[in-house]
């Protein structure tokens, strides 16, 4: 039985959220910020979950989006640690390898096809919240 | 020459008022400042150095600028998503406390609604009692995000800011490959805790990377052989009731989110109260560390008694850490920046 969380009112930020592909092909050099990620760009992906780590420190979804030129991009979605998750009930069951999912996050810097994510919502509407703006943090921090 | 006269009064009426601010901005304050969701409390110290006004809020540099009874101060911050920006605390100065309002500025993922901020003059807390007057810590404690400002930007010395030139947090941090984080970071991540009191020590069981950690009450010190570490020889003791932990005998690595080093020769104090109903835990925890600090940094934590919650085991694996790097055909770059790493 899985336990999912069920919190509402997530569909309006979601959809009032910009679909943002940041410049693909960037240049990928070391990254010289002190994250990955970036706080003025977020994007709402639907892909198919491709690996799946349910592990500390983070947990990572690897998805394939296909674009409206009909390729196919492999992105990267990470998340919390297990321990965060896992208080809300979001188990290593909750998103399966196969599962078609929304992805919405923070992108990731210079061009990278990397997401940090805020939600999840799954093909039968469950929102997965991992953390949102209007939350207060509660857990380690990111790099 | 007498006009030169008629201006002498002015002019002294002038110096003196000048001085009568520098006087009235100078020195230590106790910031705090509310948003919708909570408070941040932080020490705030501001100097003028001939011309030039400089302020420090828990031992890190802060803008700042003066202006008769006006001031602007500019702090930054890290949120935990790793996201830096300032808070901008605009005031003014009248009868001894220094109020205003303060905004958010710049990209965040933890906004702030902005809010009203006031410094009043820092009293030092008056010496500690000698009488122990222990409080029950035992117990399990869960963090609430009050009090910590998680400042940014620190003092640090040459050495310290030599360091820190080129370090990236996502590669060289020691827990983003599952290593000992330590301490001073341990306790003030966010993750729950148990206490358990016993007769010489005091046992702290973090849930984050699974950490035992013990404070011996009796005095003892490590044997000449036990290694340095980053949880290093913790020793408490109670000051009236104020539990009182110095850490020392530690290992040369990082100290914050930053990645700003301590060195091995630094000094951990906690100082652990609990409030009058027995429900909160608060912490400050100050790094001493002249090597690669030149005012010793601050950090605030406060936690909810909750003997209900449960901590969680925390398995961590550093796979997916190296298979992203190996994807990116990143590792040659990884494997040269051995150096940055502990």
């Amino acid at each position: 039985m899985k336990r999912r969380h069920p919190i509402g009112g997530v569909t309006c930020l979601l959809s009032a959220t910009a679909l943002m592909f940041a410049a693909a092909g960037a240049a990928l050099g070391h990254h010289s910020f002190s994250a990955e990620f970036t706080a003025e760009a977020t994007a709402t992906m639907t892909g198919t979950v491709t690996q799946v780590w349910f592990r500390n420190p983070h947990v990572r979804y690897l998805f394939s989006v296909r674009r409206e030129d009909g390729v196919e991009e492999e992105w990267d979605a990470r998340g919390s640690p297990v321990v965060w998750l896992a208080r809300k009930g979001w188990t290593k069951d909750s998103i399966k390898v196969g599962d078609t999912v929304t992805f919405y996050g923070y992108l990731g810097r210079d061009g990278r096809k990397m997401l940090s994510i805020m939600t999840v919502t799954l093909d039968d509407g469950t929102v997965l919240i991992d953390r949102v703006p209007e939350d207060a943090p509660s857990e380690s921090d990111d790099y | 020459m007498i006009t030169r006269l008629a201006c002498l009064p002015a002019a002294l009426l002038v110096a003196m008022t000048a001085r009568a601010d520098a006087e009235d901005f100078e020195g230590q304050w106790t910031l705090t400042l509310t948003d919708a969701k909570r408070e941040l409390v932080g020490l705030l110290e501001i100097e003028k150095h001939g011309e030039e006004w400089r302020a420090f809020l828990e031992g890190g540099p802060a803008r700042v600028e003066i202006d008769d009874q006006r001031i602007v101060l500019w702090a930054d911050s890290r949120d935990v998503r790793g996201f830096v920006f300032d808070r901008r605390m605009e005031g003014s100065l009248a009868g001894g406390t220094i109020s205003g309002r303060y905004e958010q500025e710049g990209a965040a993922a933890q906004r702030e609604s902005g809010g009203p901020w006031r410094a009043e003059r820092y009293e030092p807390a008056l010496p500690d009692s000698e009488t122990p007057k222990p409080f029950e810590i035992s117990g399990t404690w869960t963090a609430t995000q009050a009090l910590d400002f998680r400042k940014y930007t620190m003092a640090l010395t040459p050495a310290g800011e030599e360091w820190l030139e080129g370090y990236m947090p996502y590669y060289d941090q020691p827990d983003v490959r599952c290593a000992s984080i330590g301490l001073p970071a341990l306790a003030t991540y966010t993750f729950p805790f148990e206490v358990i009191a016993s007769e010489n020590r005091l046992t702290f069981l973090y849930e984050y990377q699974e950490k035992v950690r013990r404070v011996w009450m009796d005095g003892r010190q490590p044997s000449d052989y036990m290694p340095p570490s980053r949880m290093g020889h913790s020793n408490g003791r109670w000051k009236g009731n104020t539990l009182v932990i110095d850490t020392t005998n530690l290992e040369r690595t990082v100290r914050d989110f930053r990645g700003e080093l301590i060195s091995e020769n630094a000094r951990i104090e906690e100082r652990y109260t609990l409030s009058d109903d027995g429900s909160t835990l608060t912490a400050v925890i100050t790094v001493y560390d002249p090597e690669y600090y030149e005012r010793p940094p601050v950090r605030r934590r406060q936690w909810k008694r909750d003997d209900g919650a449960e901590i969680f085991p925390y398995t961590c694996d550093p796979d997916s850490f190296y298979i992203s790097m190996f994807e990116e055909g990143e590792m040659e770059m990884y494997i040269e920046r051995a150096d940055r790493r502990f």
